[in-house]
């Protein structure tokens, strides 16, 4: 260290603090004797003399100990640049030796980053979507209350019922274990769209209706304006809504002047009142328009179990408290309502209420998936630790001499140590820029092709927890494979061998490395061999369908033009015959629920001849609508034959089955000419006249699904539900690329009549 | 007479005093003194802060040595740094006093 001044030098030695007081004591006694000596030398006593130079000089505690605290802190900031000099000189010597090393460098930057990326994206995804709380206030005391109903065949989601409205007001008139309780109509209904029309045209938003205490158990806030009240809660309230904060700044630009304004949805006037917070949903579904539901305490007590609860526990309550008030509230259902909630009834389905967490309820049986993802990519990130920590070895072999010199020249082992851990660290932390950039991209591609029912996809995003993770995991690598070459060690010997060559494979430690590397490698294509055969298998199963060329548009009809089945049914056969003969359609149909598409509700039917016999529950099927052309349209292929619109004129009685219900309920028999109807059991039944192949839509690895197909308008004495207002059109096209004829039907079915959303071509989850 | 002196002036001063070369802090509050003609006197504790001050920024360096009497002694030497911050400081104070001269010269009304 010649270059550093002699100055300098004599300075930092000085400068150590025990000594700074001293040198300045010293420096100062040095003046005053000076001066005492003065003052003598013309003639004055020593005492007098040095009373007189100390007067001369001034307080000398004050300038000594201002002096040293000048010292001190000069001190202090010098021992500051060494240290950073010192950081800069280990960085500068990493990249140098880095920099001669450039293949070793970018293969372990690339291994780490890939291995990290890869386990940073699924982290992200487990934390958001499983560890990280609801989105909501305090959300840990919020509970969703459901009916299980074990002996029931009747099942929706989850094998539980929702609340009937009698259950809810009698809970929330008398429950002590809760703070708020709300509901809304969505225990049945996975996607409940409204039209929203406006002079800019029409489109189908998801929305929502609510009681005014779901906003209260959720802790929601309005941004602008203000939430449902109370009164506008009741029956014949006014007409208002509360928009969702992304609708409000995707279609109103963010204006707080549409408060007040009045919007149409459902070609109803609805008044906004007020925008909710940002990020606002129900902790199942997105919503961007809110209505309130507007029970009515007074109305006859109904087995209709159709609203979602949601509760905000009182502080202190726990669920199975609040399950335990509960229970105490059901068993007074016989009494209090005994045509809806019959002994019979409770007794032969089970009914009961059940509380649980929020969370448990939204994340379902998620979690367990995704962990073993995390797993599966640890074991990536693994065999590329173990990977770079091989090349590690490698290049600490390669440098033996070089260390050997090094010590010889007395170089402390500590020195050394720093350094190499220095350059891993920067190695590693290099790999951890690289794959956060990686992981950006990987959960991008999660959400991309993550199906729609991985819950709260919405709150997927990288933030600081995956920084962190990221940030933690580099520092234990970095520190890991810093060590490594220490294994090393003492190893003088490499001075006295000739030559500049490798001498490899000596340590069995290396060995142990690849060995593990390859064994863990094999058990990841083990794995993902299996995955992708049973992914083969779900593509080999025929869906009973062709998805391949078939468009799909919802439309809906608004309630007041289209008043019953005749009107439902000439605008429906007017649409299908128009876009049939658009170019290029080869056939079109429309249904009230398309296959997979996620929806899985079941109405009961009752067979001619067959079940349910007495006392027993009616069977729970598919029962779907479906317009002419509609099993051509979607390739399903029949056997017998399908809906015609002459059919329709004259109110025919057929209906189609698939072939699992035909199985089903007429096992080994034909089922042409059978008897079903919905809504009892007396004649006169429909008839079916034709059968269709399997159709899975459940799912692929389910079991084909047991399905009726009505016609759009009911036979005589032989009801329906409903007039279908809104049905999704099946458009199959001639060509490979359906999207051409998008246009085309566009201005066809928007010049004739508003509400007609495009959406887009047929992708079906499987 | 015992003039107050601002620290900043106290700085430039004992700076023009090291470029006589290397001394200790007795024998700059001597060499003020004498040039001039005891018109200044400072309190010499104060020096002591200032000479520090001085090292800490870097204008000047300190060194022990041993002084006329035998005794030790530090030795303050200017450094470059240091008679850059001389000059510029001299010039500063050329300009103050000229401009104040010109304000105490101004024609009385």
């Amino acid at each position: 260290m010649g270059w550093i001044p002699d100055r300098y030098r004599e300075l930092r030695s000085r400068l150590r603090p025990e000594r700074l007081g001293d040198d300045i004591a010293e420096e100062i006694e040095h003046h005053l004797s000076l001066l005492t000596e003065d003052y003598i030398r013309r003639g004055m006593a020593p005492d007098a003399a040095r009373r007189a130079a100390l007067e001369r000089f001034g307080d000398v505690e004050r300038y000594r100990a201002a002096a040293q605290a000048i010292d001190e802190s000069h001190l202090r900031e010098r021992r500051r640049m060494e240290h950073l000099d010192a950081i800069r000189r280990e960085l500068r010597h990493a990249l140098r030796g880095l920099g001669r090393n450039r293949s070793f460098a970018v293969a372990t930057v690339l291994t780490l980053a890939l291995g990290i990326g890869a386990v940073t994206a699924i982290f992200t995804v487990l934390y958001s979507v499983v560890l990280s709380p609801l989105p909501y206030a305090e959300a840990d005391r919020l509970v969703y209350i459901d009916s299980p109903v074990p002996g029931s065949s009747l099942v929706s989601r989850g094998g539980a019922w929702g609340l009937s409205q009698a259950g809810y007001f009698h809970f929330r008139d008398n429950s002590r274990a809760f703070e708020h309780i709300g509901v809304y109509a969505g225990a049945f209904s996975s996607d409940v769209r409204f039209n929203l029309t406006d002079d800019r045209g029409a489109r189908r938003v998801p929305g929502m209706a609510v009681s005014a205490g779901l906003f209260d158990a959720l802790g929601a806030r309005a941004v602008v304006g203000r939430l449902f009240t109370a009164e506008e809660d009741r029956p014949g309230g006014p007409d208002v809504v509360v928009l969702g904060h992304d609708l409000w700044q995707r279609e109103y630009g963010g204006d707080p002047a549409v408060v007040g304004s009045t919007i149409e949805l459902n070609l109803e006037p609805r008044q906004v009142v007020g925008v909710a917070a940002p990020g606002f949903h129900l902790p199942d579904r997105r919503v961007d328009v809110w209505v309130p539901l507007q029970l009515n305490p007074a109305a006859r007590p109904a087995n209709h179990h159709y609203l979602a609860a949601v509760g905000r526990l009182r502080p202190g309550v726990t669920a199975a408290d609040a399950e335990q008030d509960l229970a105490r509230l059901t068993a007074q259902f016989t009494e209090l309502f005994p045509t809806a909630y019959s002994e019979a009834f409770m007794r032969e389905t089970g009914f009961s209420t059940q509380v649980r967490p929020l969370r448990d309820v939204v994340i379902g049986d998620v979690t367990q998936t995704l962990w073993i993802l995390l797993a599966a990519v640890g074991l990536v990130l693994v065999i590329a630790c173990v990977n770079v920590g091989n090349l590690f070895l490698l290049r600490a072999e390669a440098r033996r001499r070089e260390l050997a010199v090094r010590r010889a020249l007395g170089a402390e082992g500590g020195h050394l140590a720093w350094q190499h851990l220095t350059e891993s660290l920067m190695l590693v932390l290099l790999a951890g820029a690289l794959a956060l950039g990686l992981a950006h991209a990987g959960v991008r591609l999660v959400l991309a092709l993550a199906p729609a029912v991985l819950p709260r996809l919405d709150e997927i995003h990288l933030g600081a927890s995956a920084v962190a993770f990221t940030a933690a995991v580099c520092l234990v690598l970095g520190i890991v494979f810093g060590l490594v070459p220490l294994t090393h060690g003492r190893d003088f010997g490499a001075l006295h061998e000739g030559g500049r060559g490798l001498t490899g494979g000596r340590l069995p430690v290396r060995r142990t490395l690849v060995a593990g590397q390859v064994a863990l490698a094999l058990v990841l294509l083990a794995a993902a061999g299996v995955m992708l055969r049973s992914f083969q298998n779900l593509r080999e199963v025929d869906p009973g369908l062709e998805a391949a060329r078939a468009l799909t548009v919802q439309v809906a009809i608004p309630s007041q033009r289209y008043r019953d089945f005749d009107a439902t049914n000439a605008f429906y056969r007017e649409l299908l015959q128009r876009v049939e003969a658009l170019p290029g359609v080869v056939a079109a149909g429309a249904t009230t629920d398309l296959p997979l598409d996620g929806e899985t509700g079941c109405s009961s039917v009752w067979v001619e001849n067959g079940p349910p016999g007495p006392g027993e529950e009616p069977p729970c099927v598919r029962t779907t609508l479906a317009a002419p052309g509609y099993f051509a349209a979607l390739g399903i292929e029949t056997r017998g034959r399908a809906f015609t619109w002459s059919d329709n004129e004259r109110r025919a009685d057929g209906v189609l089955v698939t072939r699992a219900l035909a199985e089903r309920f007429w096992p080994g028999q034909d089922p042409i000419g059978k008897g079903l109807r919905p809504q009892g059991g007396e004649p006169p039944y429909w008839r079916v006249i034709g059968v269709t192949g399997d159709i899975r839509d459940e799912g692929l690895d389910r079991p084909p699904i047991e399905a009726v197909f009505f016609p759009l308008v009911p036979a005589p004495d032989r009801p329906l539900w409903s007039p279908p207002r809104a049905l999704t059109l099946v458009i199959r096209a001639a060509t490979d690329r359906p999207g051409s004829s998008r246009r085309p039907f566009a201005r066809s079915c928007g010049s004739w009549t508003r509400p007609c959303h495009w959406a887009g071509s047929a992708r079906w989850s499987r | 007479m015992r003039l107050e002196l601002l620290q900043g002036t106290l700085d430039m001063l004992v700076l023009r005093a090291l470029t006589q070369g290397p001394m200790h802090g007795y024998a700059i509050a001597r060499w003020l003194e004498e040039r001039t003609d005891e018109a200044l006197r400072i309190e010499e504790g104060s020096l002591y802060p200032a000479l520090h001050r001085m090292q800490k920024r870097g204008w000047v360096v300190s060194q022990w040595g041993v002084s006329e009497n035998n005794r030790r002694a530090r030795y303050y030497t200017l450094t470059p740094a240091g008679r850059k911050q001389l000059r510029a400081e001299a010039a500063t104070w050329g300009r103050f006093t000229a401009a104040v001269m010109k304000v105490l010269e101004a024609e009385p009304a």
